[in-house]
């Protein structure tokens, strides 16, 4: 048995506090609030986590090998449950003894064995025995050892047997019985920031050990989430058309549970956020969790995962410069070669699914395509009845009618997208290979140019 | 005194090419590769491509090396290419809507930023970077990440940049020859200087299915003399339509454009360069590029 016991600070008095929509008092003095969310935390490392007294116990020895041995875990319990608001973390065999050690600020047994560590730690680490503390210490009692020394039988009868069986806890002399924390069905956490923050960039630091716990729920629940909802509420002396608060929702590509993808995210999108009046409260919803199937640890030096990475990367790149702008292809049925391509924004439901589907060999087109279009197409000078791009073309294959599009109408006009187009290959030495077209501007639905019935050519591509 | 071959095999000379990097990406040009240090485009490092002009030969050039890429699944990322990206055009490359991603970023900042990104996650198979502009400094930055990235990178630039100094390991010069060829200098890798520019065949977008032995040579296909109008003397035309453009315009134009010399009426009046088209091509060219 392994037992790691992190120990939480007093509640400070909040002065300003309405006592009737107080929490009602913690019996220990701590946030009973902050004690549940550390206990959720640690849920991910193990199911056996309980609640004892100002502090919050598990039991990790099964957990090991899962988290890559008892220093790996040690380094990374020590490295983040600060931030959810632990002062101490001891690490003992039994949960009374590590909570001891904790309060004692003994990080472990460090070697020794656990009734030498335990004897000179003074009386007042184990509670039962802070009680007793007055009597005990007038009569020379100050530490765990001296009073084990002491005969059990007049201990019990002038101090109850409840320190008696406390102190065989510690010892490992005596089992004992934990009612285990239960892990919630669904995720909300709330925070009350120390101090009241009127800029947004700020709430991500209130906002960083929401994340951690929502990351701790979805690991113990082996599940990932598509987006996290942050609300914050506004400070009570706020201006009236402020209003109580307001959110935020983030939305991701794939199901992910990475705190630091989440921050990224947070960050990007707090940077751009004003807020009303200053913020008081903050509280965090999980959207649309679901079942994340993991990848299964391997012997061999890893393979980078790659897809995964790229959608995190696009997602961070597309916090900064908008969704519109990273975007993947969709390859659309249509002659006309500006609709043979719909860019959409990268993680959009459909580009996800495709993605997902078969690996088929990419075939490539029967017919030459340019590899960079003009939107729109460019009007080409004429001379000598030849188009004119950097140098007079020279006109190689061709022509490859594209006629068609009357389906495709303009909304809320009478306009369509018909198009009647000679596509030609061009070249010269300064522009390269384009793909040309040559089009009667009249009659052929581009209205305004119906007087003028010319030949013009247009450049539409570019074979780079 | 010949040194062991386990030892000889582990020195460079500096007259021979480097071996450069571990990983490396056959361009898909035999020429090209018995020049490239380890026979073709390098991980691990930059790769500076210097163009006359974008949208010319990106494709042409970097695109053979690129299927090679996404056969391992891994994504193409393109940031802030000229133009629209044709995803047909780039089936013929072996490229396919799983496989890119098009980031349309504008500003040089946000260029570079969205290269360093990527090059840092070390996620996409490959990263094409149109870079109009960059610092030695910022191109220093790209290069110490890039040494995490195992696909090829390829920083676009322009011709102007060919006397800046750059920390990419590997520059190379490319422009074409309308005769279905790329010319291909090696400016700068490591190894002996690279003298004479490679000329490497190459038909894009699938146009080999389509070409006839006539258009193979287009450079023999020279446009036709310019034709001359009989009765009107160019010089007349000019003078004449000048004295008139102060009465009218609007109808001088139209005579003046439907006599085949728009030339003329564009000189006389560049506003109404929309209306028969653009004739001077550095102008059409800042237009588009």
């Amino acid at each position: 048995m392994l037992w790691v016991a992190l120990i939480l600070p007093p509640r400070p008095p909040a002065p300003f506090e309405d006592p009737s929509t107080a929490p009602p008092p913690h019996p220990w003095g701590i946030c009973a609030e902050t004690q549940a969310g550390l206990a959720v935390w640690c849920l991910q490392f193990t199911p056996r986590v309980a609640l004892m007294e100002d502090a919050v116990v598990m039991e990790v020895e099964a957990s090991l090998r899962l988290f890559r041995g008892l220093p790996a875990l040690k380094a990374r319990l020590s490295d983040e449950a600060p931030d959810l608001g632990a002062v101490g973390i001891g690490w003992a065999p039994s949960a009374t003894a590590a909570l001891v050690l904790a309060r004692c600020g003994v990080l472990d047994l460090g070697g020794r064995l656990l009734q030498a560590v335990l004897d000179p730690l003074p009386l007042q680490a184990l509670s039962a025995g802070a009680e007793h503390a007055e009597p005990l210490s007038r009569a020379g009692i100050n530490t765990l050892g001296q009073l084990r020394a002491l005969p059990r039988g007049g201990i019990g009868r002038r101090f109850g047997a409840a320190l008696l069986t406390m102190l065989d806890q510690a010892y490992g002399l005596r089992p004992e019985a934990h009612a285990w924390v239960a892990l919630p069905e669904d995720f909300h956490a709330r925070v009350e920031l120390p101090c009241r923050e009127d800029h947004a960039p700020a709430l991500l630091l209130g906002t960083r050990p929401l994340l951690m716990r929502l990351c701790g729920w979805l690991a113990a629940r082996h599940a990932g989430a598509t987006g996290v909802t942050l609300h914050w509420v506004h400070d009570s002396m706020r201006a009236k058309d402020a209003g109580e608060g307001g959110c935020l929702t983030i939305r991701t590509a794939e199901p992910i549970r990475e705190l630091e993808h989440f921050c990224r995210l947070m960050a990007e999108h707090l940077a751009k956020t004003q807020l009303l009046a200053p913020v008081g409260e903050l509280r965090l919803e999980a959207v649309g969790v679901q079942a994340l199937v993991e990848d299964s640890g391997s012997l061999l030096p890893d393979v980078v995962r790659t897809g995964e990475t790229l959608y995190l990367t696009l997602e961070r790149i597309a916090a900064r410069l908008g969704p519109e702008r990273v975007q993947q292809p969709v390859l659309g049925d249509d002659h006309r070669p500006e609709w043979q391509t719909r860019w959409r924004p990268c993680g959009d439901g459909r580009t996800t699914s495709r993605r997902k589907g078969r690996q088929a060999a990419v075939r490539a087109p029967a017919v030459p395509e340019p590899a960079f279009l003009l939107d729109p197409p460019l009007r080409l000078a004429v001379r000598e009845h030849r188009p004119h791009y950097q140098g007079p073309l020279t006109l190689l294959v061709g022509p490859d009618r594209v006629e068609g599009g009357w389906w495709d109408r303009i909304p809320d006009t009478k306009a369509h997208r018909q198009v009647t187009r000679d596509y030609w290959i061009a070249v010269n030495e300064n522009a390269g290979v384009l793909a040309v077209y040559q089009e009667r501007l009249s009659g052929t639905g581009n209205g305004d140019d119906d007087k003028s019935a010319v030949q013009a050519w247009f450049l539409h591509g570019m074979y780079a | 005194m010949p040194l062991p071959p386990a030892v000889a095999e582990a020195i460079w000379r500096g007259d021979a090419l480097g071996r450069g990097t571990d990983t490396v990406w056959p361009s898909g040009f035999d020429a090209l590769d018995a020049d490239l240090p380890g026979g073709g485009w390098p991980g691990r490092q930059l790769t500076e491509v210097l163009l006359p002009q974008f949208s010319l030969a990106e494709w042409r050039l970097a695109g053979p090396a690129l299927r090679r890429v996404v056969a391992g699944g891994a994504a193409v990322a393109m940031v802030g290419p000229p133009k629209r990206p044709h995803l047909p055009g780039l089936m013929h490359l072996g490229l396919d809507e799983r496989h890119l991603v098009w980031i349309d970023a504008r500003a040089p900042s946000e260029r570079l930023w969205c290269t360093e990104q990527l090059i840092k996650s070390n996620a996409a198979g490959a990263v094409l970077a149109w870079l109009p502009q960059a610092a030695p400094e910022q191109l220093r930055r790209l290069q110490v990440l890039a040494q995490s990235f195992e696909g090829p990178v390829f920083l676009f630039r322009p011709l102007t940049a060919r006397h800046d100094p750059s920390p990419a390991p590997l520059r190379v010069l490319a422009t074409i020859d309308v005769d279905w060829a790329l010319d291909v200098q090696i400016l700068k890798r490591k190894g002996p200087a690279h003298e004479t520019p490679l000329r490497l065949a190459s038909i894009p977008g699938g146009l080999e299915h389509v070409l006839t032995p006539r258009v193979m040579r287009p450079s023999t296909m020279r446009p036709v003399a310019p034709m001359t109008v009989p009765g009107v003397d160019v010089a007349d035309t000019v003078n004449e339509s000048a004295g008139k453009a102060q009465v009218s315009a609007g109808p001088l134009l139209e005579t003046v454009s439907e006599s085949l010399h728009e030339p003329v009426a564009l000189t006389l009046f560049p506003e109404f360069s929309h209306v028969v088209g653009r004739t001077d091509p550095a102008a059409s060219s800042a237009g588009t590029v």
